[in-house]
């Protein structure tokens, strides 16, 4: 009995020690990690809708909330589009998808920002060989080519063609739901100036 | 065995990948393209050496029945923390590798080589054991990769080899692909070993 209960004692003095470094270094990295995304979010942002100035828009839906950007010309302040950020699980990860669209809702272009998909194979979906496939396609087009749409999958790689697809499709049927009940909310002055 | 001996055994003779057929998960996910096979290989071979260095130095506080938990703790610790500290210190690495990160948990020649080599030797071996066992699998995954990456897709490491009119074998990127190329390559080391 003594015997096990040491063997067990010495277990988790190894699992403290881990777990105490682990901690360490998570906090010491978080703060680091956090910023990092912060800016490569901006930069990415900055690639889609180029010479813009960026305003964050908050909707809260229910429970979850929505964010996008309103992207307007820095000297000319005219709306050039917007941009958010949709995510699903694909196939071994989520896959995290930035998309700038224009005022029509047209896809401008798209940038997958975030995924661990199997290399090789889902994980080309970073490649600008895919993520060019989607410039200039409206909501109704974005649907994989098996599902009767206009993007044509990736070889092995249906399902995270799919994620990024429909994430892509329903996050922006939300952006437009929000933008349209502004326009409408707003006075007509406003709309045209 | 001299420290010489150590660091090559692992290239072709011990090959982890060829030979002792450790680390097959890793070896076909990641051999659909020889950038990848360059990256996972070179961040098992980190982990690896770093893994077999704390095994070793751990190896006479470690009570014998719990070995293996113990090691498990410490491996997955380790890549978690180096994990961190990529993202953190040097991102753009983090950013081709970092993918493989988590698959070197799960990678079985990390666990493997703590086991049957590093809890018997000392430091400095198991130091030579990790640089060499590491090189091994990325050449290995290389050779494999080489294979599928021209066959599927008519480039070697993002260079276009085939003509344009080449049409490419889809198959050997998918998971059949694999498992032929490596036992071609696995019954093609044989028949040289048996012809010696």
């Amino acid at each position: 009995m003594k015997f096990y209960l040491k063997l067990g004692l010495i277990l988790l003095a190894f699992c403290i020690v881990a777990t105490a470094l682990l901690a360490y270094v998570n906090s010491i990295t978080k703060p680091k990690i956090a910023a990092i995304k912060i800016k490569e979010a901006e930069l990415a942002r900055e690639e889609l809708i180029p010479n813009s100035a960026f305003e964050e828009v908050t909707v809260k839906t229910g429970k979850d909330s929505i964010v996008y950007y309103v992207a307007r010309d820095k000297a000319t302040k005219e709306l050039k589009g917007y941009t958010f950020t949709a995510a699903k699980i694909g196939y071994s990860s989520n896959v995290k998808t930035m998309a700038a669209m224009d005022k029509d809702f047209r896809i401008l272009g798209i940038k997958v920002v975030e995924q661990a998909e199997t290399p090789g194979l889902g994980a080309n979906c970073t490649d600008s060989t895919f993520t060019k496939k989607f410039r200039g396609l409206t909501p109704d087009q974005l649907m994989v080519d098996k599902d009767g749409g206009k993007i044509q999958s990736m070889t092995g790689a249906t399902i995270t063609t799919r994620a990024v697809t429909n994430s892509l499709r329903e996050q922006i049927a939300l952006v437009k739901k929000d933008v349209e009940a502004k326009l409408a909310a707003l006075p007509a002055q406003e709309v045209t100036p | 065995m001299s420290f010489m001996k150590e660091l090559t055994k692992g290239l072709i003779k011990e090959n982890p990948t060829f030979v002792i057929v450790l680390g097959m998960c890793p070896t076909l996910a990641t051999s659909t393209s020889v950038n990848n096979a360059i990256g996972m290989g070179m961040a098992a071979t980190f982990v690896l050496v770093c893994s077999n260095i704390m095994i070793s130095l751990i190896k006479n506080v470690t009570p014998d029945k719990i070995r293996i938990p113990v090691y498990v703790v410490v491996i997955a610790a380790f890549v978690s923390i180096v994990d961190m500290m990529m993202a953190a210190y040097v991102p753009d690495l983090h950013k081709s590798l970092g993918l493989f990160i988590p698959l070197i948990v799960v990678n079985c020649i990390i666990l493997g080589r703590a086991e049957a080599y590093a809890n018997k030797n000392n430091v400095l071996n198991s130091l030579a054991d990790g640089i060499g066992m590491g090189a091994g699998f990325t050449l290995a995954l290389t050779v494999v990769a080489t294979f599928r990456e021209i066959l599927g897709n008519g480039t070697w490491a993002g260079l276009r080899i085939m003509p344009q009119t080449y049409d490419p074998m889809l198959m050997a990127l998918l998971a059949p692909g694999a498992f032929i190329t490596l036992g071609t390559l696995m019954a093609t080391i044989n028949l040289l070993k048996e012809k010696k």
